[in-house]
């Protein structure tokens, strides 16, 4: 019988634990358009529409990457000063007023991009460039650019490597940056771009086959170019027509199996294979695992007693405080004690010494020595000034 | 075959004979000096080459890769190199018992604990206090107790003062609240004599130590074996609790942010008393978490602060006379995209605590389930909901313009709450002196295992990456967490758990420096054709001549040599 209890007991734990192991804790969105100039205007407007959607759901600006390599609203060429749409019916301006840019112009690059997802930046880089993902974190990877057999280019001027982009992931894995990541591309012959990953718990997703283009879907005639492409179109009607909701229960299957080649006009595939429970499991995913936000809030019951609850803590913060009180009118008390010729007495002792460091706001402090430098700067003046007397007065004297 | 040979060995004497018919359209025969220069020249290149040019070129396309312990590091992150222990030293006072009844007694409860104990890691130890100057001096400590940081004696976790009563039908216990003092009262007919083996007071002393550390045991198992099984014994329900309590505390960080903010749909309340708030209520918090964290404050006051346009609005409920949140609409409450919440200041997390008060059309606003007025959002921060009383004005009832102190009173315990929520305090036992001191030794293990284990990701980076530069810095920094991992694991051993925290912190922020080397970037793969792309124009014109002429040297050296060994022959 006991036996049996220690049994079942353990059958729970099992079951408590592997729920556990599924849930994540937080969400993130690295949303990256590689190229530049007015003709790539859909490719600002495919990564603006994806940045409007994660940010409906829920996901925080603070937890989203955005790298737009050109700035589309203001190019001149644009007959909509200040607007991007990814719709020829111009009913959505992406651009809004309210978009954070994470990292703008000649700041998207290779290197960038490898060191946002290895966060391997400067240490005065700010927490809103930086990917701050943990092990409970779900990561979404949007990249749109052009792109070509395992290389997807930058701005015109280099590339990354599908074995680069590997590695970055598995780099994530092993400093566990990620919990599950949803690998997002749309670019001609975007499915060899993921090839090459090997880190577990990643479900990638891409708009064509080797050796085939993705297209864009249709062009607006008075903005003149394209504004946006063939996939990432019916990935945001499914997204923006289906999932209207935080709440939403669609999964990734539901979303895979709304792509149709006869529309999308190229084949788009999904690799499972490094998800643990492969495809099956993979399906069951919902939508907004990825695209929006966790948010398990815990209201705290004001009439539970139950220790660690509210009512408990405030009781012993309570005394905490009181404690630190008398410990501050006994300190208040020795100095006053000490100090008998000081004129004026403390006035209250609740507030006094609590804080006996003040808070310093972070700075960068220079530790160098102004003065040498300022010699060392001097005396190559000085030197310099020397060699131009002396030459110009043996010059006078040779002549 | 003799004349021919005659005509090579002295071209001289060949070039000397201008009447041969077949010598006018060849060019001059080579004099042996011109093929010596020639001979010196395709030398001299190729010794460029083979003594500068390969060097150079070796020495900058090679990848600097210091020398890292790869099999110590791997150590550490498979639990080779330490197993931590947590030996708990627990003093007895006993001031009313007879010196050798007390030996008996303490040595009768060791016995039970241990038998009681089944997770080996964590034990008590008991000791006799055998002055009461060692047992008043830690008690007054009670926060810095743990903290000895210098010291060689292990830290005492608890004090039990055992003091007789009479009329008392079974022991009972008092745990103090603002010390780290357990007081067991028991009728002086239960002390143990020292014939018997064991008896009722020990084993009641047993039992309330071994509920006292319960949870810390499980939460140490549990973290201890990974996040994956615990202990046999932990009810579901503890199981739950540490659980969740992992998933909702923050990421341990060097630094925290702590930022207030006090929001407002109107003008109004547009001052408040927050910095003798934050004085009173928070610094004693702050002061006592010194050991595990550094924390920085920072306020700001946002007026006319909206809901987001898709956001639930409250509603009014009669019944409760109030505007009401539902549950799940809170989730939506914070307006992430509007409010100015994420500070960029410097490292570390921030951790978010609104205050939010009603405009006084809605007010009072509670959450609808449970009349609740604050709530938790996991690894991010607090709300709580500041219904002040209304003042009268011309326009109808307004908010105040400032809040003082003592109405945030309420909400800055709350917030204190949450903060030792979200730092994964944990729940019992029901003294903050003794929770602060469990939290040590939990910061302690989960941080002794996270560095452990990225010295096995940087090990096992450096092997499937051979390109990646590991310059010196990583070498050193990697050292540095081997040595205070060494010291956390030897502090623990021997129950210095404020120290071995403190050793810990640095392991843990040197390693992260290691992993993340700023230089240890690259585009570290080139597929051949690159490679083959980049050397080809370059290589080409350059090389095709030089090994043109070797080839042709080496043709005429080859046969010079053939023909000297046939002349030797003959």
């Amino acid at each position: 019988m006991a036996l049996l209890f220690r049994f079942l007991q353990a059958f729970a734990l099992l079951i408590l634990a592997s729920s556990v192991a599924a849930e994540h804790t937080s969400n993130w969105a690295v949303l990256v358009s590689t190229s530049r100039f007015w003709f790539n205007y859909r490719h600002l407007a495919n990564v603006l529409s994806l940045y409007r959607t994660v940010k409906r759901l829920g996901i925080p600006d603070s937890q989203i990457i955005l790298m737009l390599p050109d700035d589309m609203a203001c190019n001149p060429r644009n007959a909509f000063p200040g607007t991007v749409y990814s719709n020829a019916d111009r009913a959505v301006d992406l651009y809004g007023d309210n978009i954070e840019v994470d990292y703008r112009g000649y700041e998207v690059t290779v290197e960038n991009f490898i060191r946002l997802l290895t966060d391997r930046l400067d240490e005065d880089v700010p927490r809103s460039k930086r990917l701050g993902s943990d092990a409970g974190s779900n990561v979404l990877v949007y990249m749109t650019g052009h792109g070509g057999d395992q290389f997807l280019k930058f701005q015109d001027a280099e590339e990354i490597g599908a074995w680069d982009l590997a590695d970055a992931f598995g780099q994530m894995w092993e400093k566990k940056r990620y919990h599950e990541l949803l690998f997002m591309i749309d670019t001609c012959q975007a499915n060899t771009m993921y090839t090459h990953f090997y880190s577990p718990n990643i479900v990638a997703t891409g708009s064509s086959e080797l050796d085939q283009s993705s297209y864009s879907h249709h062009a607006d005639n008075d903005v003149g170019v394209a504004v946006i492409d063939r996939w990432t179109y019916y990935v945001l009607e499914f997204l923006e027509t289906q999932v209207t909701s935080a709440n939403s229960k669609l999964n990734l299957g539901d979303l895979f199996d709304s792509y149709d080649e006869s529309k999308i006009h190229s084949q788009p595939g999904v690799r499972w294979d490094l998800f643990p429970g492969g495809e099956q499991e993979g399906r069951l995913r919902t939508v907004v695992d990825f695209f929006g936000n966790v948010q398990n809030v815990e209201v705290e019951n004001a009439n539970a007693t139950e220790p660690g609850s509210l009512k408990e803590d405030l009781a012993e913060i309570m005394r905490l405080v009181e404690k630190w009180q008398k410990r501050d009118e006994e300190y208040s008390a020795i100095i006053g004690d000490s100090a008998q010729n000081a004129t004026e007495k403390v006035p209250s002792s609740s507030n006094v010494n609590l804080a006996p460091k003040k808070t310093v706001g972070s700075t960068k402090m220079a530790e160098d020595s102004n003065w040498a430098k300022q010699l060392v700067g001097l005396s190559v003046v000085g030197a310099c000034t020397a060699i131009w007397v002396a030459g110009s007065i043996l010059g006078r004297s040779a002549v | 075959m003799t004349t021919k040979q005659g005509d090579q060995a002295s071209p001289q004497a060949s070039a000397s004979q201008p009447n041969e018919s077949t010598v006018k359209s060849a060019p001059p025969p080579e004099t042996p000096a011109a093929v010596l220069t020639r001979f010196r020249v395709i030398a001299a290149f190729w010794a460029v080459i083979i003594f500068l040019g390969f060097p150079i070129w070796w020495k900058t396309t090679s990848i600097y890769r210091a020398h890292l312990p790869i099999e110590e590091m791997v150590d550490w992150a498979d639990g080779k190199a330490c197993r931590p222990v947590f030996p708990l030293e627990i003093h007895l006072a006993t001031p009313s018992m007879q010196s050798i009844e007390a030996q008996h007694l303490l040595r009768t409860t060791q016995h039970t604990l241990d038998d009681l104990n089944e997770f080996a890691a964590h034990h008590l130890r008991l000791k006799l206090a055998n002055d009461s100057a060692t047992a008043s001096h830690s008690v007054d400590n009670g926060f810095d107790g743990a903290i000895n940081a210098e010291g060689q004696a292990p830290d005492t976790a608890l004090t039990v003062r055992l003091l007789a009563q009479e009329g008392l039908a079974a022991p009972r216990s008092e745990l103090h609240a603002a010390t780290t003092q357990l007081d067991v009262f028991y009728p002086p007919s239960q002390v143990p004599v020292p014939s018997s083996s064991n008896s009722p007071l020990s084993a009641f002393i047993a039992e309330e130590l071994q509920q006292l550390y319960g949870e810390e045991k499980a939460t140490i198992a549990h973290i201890l074996s990974g996040h994956t099984g615990s202990l046999d014994s932990t009810s579901p329900r503890i199981a739950e609790s540490i659980s969740r309590r992992l998933r909702r505390s923050m990421k341990y960080a060097e630094t925290y942010h702590l930022s207030f903010s006090l929001f407002t749909p109107g003008s109004e309340p547009s001052s408040w008393d927050i910095e003798a708030a934050v004085k009173e209520y928070l610094s004693p918090l702050l002061q006592a978490f010194e050991p595990i964290s550094n924390f920085t404050v920072d306020t700001q006051v946002q007026l006319y602060a909206n809901f987001a346009p898709t956001a639930p609005r409250p509603e009014y409920d009669e019944t409760e006379a109030a505007w009401t949140f539902k549950k799940e609409d809170l989730s939506a409450f914070v307006n992430a995209a509007e409010w100015p919440l994420n500070p960029s200041i410097g490292n570390g997390p921030t951790i978010n605590f609104i205050l939010y008060v009603p405009d006084p059309s809605q007010s009072p606003l509670i959450v609808k389930e449970n009349r609740a007025s604050s709530w938790i959002v996991p690894q991010w921060g607090g709300v709580y909901l500041l219904n002040p009383t209304l003042a009268n004005s011309k326009q109808g009832q307004v908010n105040p313009a400032h809040l003082s102190q003592d109405s945030l009173g309420p909400a800055f315990m709350t917030f204190s709450h949450q903060l030792l929520t979200l730092l994964g305090t944990p729940s019992t036992p029901s003294s903050l002196p003794l929770r602060l001191q469990t939290s040590i030794r939990i910061r302690a293990a989960t941080l002794l295992l996270s560095a452990s284990s990225t010295m096995g990701s940087l090990a096992r980076l450096t092997e499937s990456l051979p390109s990646i530069p590991i310059p010196a810095s990583v070498a050193s920094s990697v050292s540095t967490t081997l040595s205070h991992l060494g010291a956390t694991c030897s502090h623990l051993r021997e129950g210095r758990f404020g120290a071995a925290l403190a050793s810990a912190r640095v392991a843990e922020t040197e390693a992260e420096r290691s992993f993340f080397e700023k230089s240890m970037v690259g585009q570290v793969y080139f597929p051949d054709e690159h490679k083959v792309a980049v050397y080809l124009p370059l290589l080409g014109p350059i090389g095709v001549p030089l090994v043109v002429s070797l080839l042709k040297e080496l043709k005429r050296i080859a046969a010079g040599r053939k023909a000297r060994r046939a002349a030797a022959a003959a």
